[in-house]
């Protein structure tokens, strides 16, 4: 059969994204849009209301010990690219109570969180990106394409009972949401695409 | 005779069971360190029984509320050629996290075959190609994986009614071969 014939079977496949852990999404696709989300300054927006070269994505909950373990590398992160053109946006899609609103008021202002922190109460955002666990990152480019998903870098910390932090590989050495907006600044691919997040798992609602 | 004996011995009844009861010994309740290699050895070992296999952690909420069902089905089933094992992804190397799962385990008096996962939590994860938890998977009597439950997809996460669903069709032998 010649290469040809394939091409209507090609065509006719359905279209399916899928990356290496991430079940929806792939590299290098559109990000999916989101609207009028609430944030926790009760003020809504819409991905399209950011104008930054470099949007980061981070699904987080409240309750999760690898979220708590992660909120100070991921506020120094926003306060390292502050003043250029990247904009950090935390997503919240759990339904648990404490994962709600007034909770993520409460730990946004307790930790410190220096960027939005929006919730999706239909948990739309979670599905279309795919996103099942906390924290989950996503660097989406200019031009609104995914360019890298996962870990912030490759030493998860996890929050323990008594309030200490105890990180996975010690001191983080490869921060690959940082070396991914570093390079989309620079106009080059992401040097790391995709990396298994590690993290509580997003209950969808069935 | 009878008459006298009686309610002496009604009356001390109570008393009798309760002391069988404090000097019966508690379920067994172990945890196990074991690596990924001994892991696929102990499973090929259990070929010939069904194998349910609970991926939980004490970080992972959700794995927590799922545990008693799983406990549940162990004593419902384990004497119908299935064998549960729960392996933890706690870190091993946070003694306070390995005793948290310990304890929680003899709360749920979990007489399962209880393991912690003794690798790096992100190497374990890697190895296991597993990537949130809980995650439950099924082997037939064969040693073949059938039934790969997890939370992966957003519209299609599993539920505890899925887990009694694969297993009773797989026990009602109604999967193809």
């Amino acid at each position: 059969m010649r290469a040809s014939c394939f091409l209507p079977l090609l065509l006719a496949a359905p279209m399916v994204f899928a990356g290496k852990y991430n079940t929806v999404i792939e590299i290098g696709m559109k990000a999916p849009s989101f609207a009028n989300l609430e944030g926790v300054d009760g003020q809504k927006r819409s991905l399209s209301d950011f104008k930054e070269d470099v949007v980061v994505l981070v699904f987080l909950a409240n309750h999760c010990p690898w979220v708590k373990g992660g909120d100070k590398d991921l506020v120094q992160v926003v306060t390292e690219f502050k003043g250029q053109s990247v904009r950090v946006v935390g997503l919240g899609v759990n339904l648990r109570p404490d994962d709600l609103p007034p909770a993520m008021k409460k730990h946004a202002a307790r930790v410190g969180y220096n960027f939005q922190y929006l919730h999706d109460p239909s948990q739309e955002v979670g599905r279309k990106y795919g996103a099942t666990r906390t924290p989950e990152f996503f660097v989406l480019d200019k031009q609104r394409r995914i360019v890298y998903t996962g870990l912030l870098h490759n030493s998860p910390a996890q929050m323990r009972r008594d309030g200490s932090v105890q990180y996975t590989n010690g001191q983080p050495v490869q921060h690959y949401v940082r070396d991914a907006v570093r390079a989309v600044l620079a106009g080059k691919p992401a040097p790391v695409a995709e990396t298994r997040a590690q993290g509580c798992t997003v209950e969808y609602a069935r | 005779m009878h008459r006298r004996i009686r309610p002496v011995t009604q009356a001390f009844l109570p008393v009798v069971l309760v002391a069988i009861a404090a000097c019966t010994p508690p379920p067994q309740v172990t945890l196990d360190p074991i690596g990924f290699e001994d892991w696929k050895r102990t499973l090929a070992s259990l070929q010939g029984r069904i194998v349910v296999v609970d991926f939980w952690a004490t970080w992972c909420v959700p794995c927590i509320e799922r545990f008693p069902h799983m406990v549940r089905l162990h004593h419902q089933y384990r004497n119908r050629g299935v064998t549960f094992v729960s392996i933890s992804l706690d870190n091993r190397d946070d003694k306070q996290a390995v005793e948290e799962a310990r304890r929680f385990l003899v709360r749920q008096k979990a007489t399962l075959r209880n393991y912690l996962m003794n690798e790096n939590i992100l190497e374990a994860f890697e190895k296991l190609d597993l990537v949130g938890i809980p995650a439950v998977l099924i082997y037939d009597r064969q040693g073949r994986l059938r039934h790969r439950l997890t939370g992966d997809d957003p519209n299609r996460q599993f539920t505890e009614k899925d887990v009694e669903h694969a297993l009773a069709a797989l026990l009602a032998g109604q999967e193809a071969p």
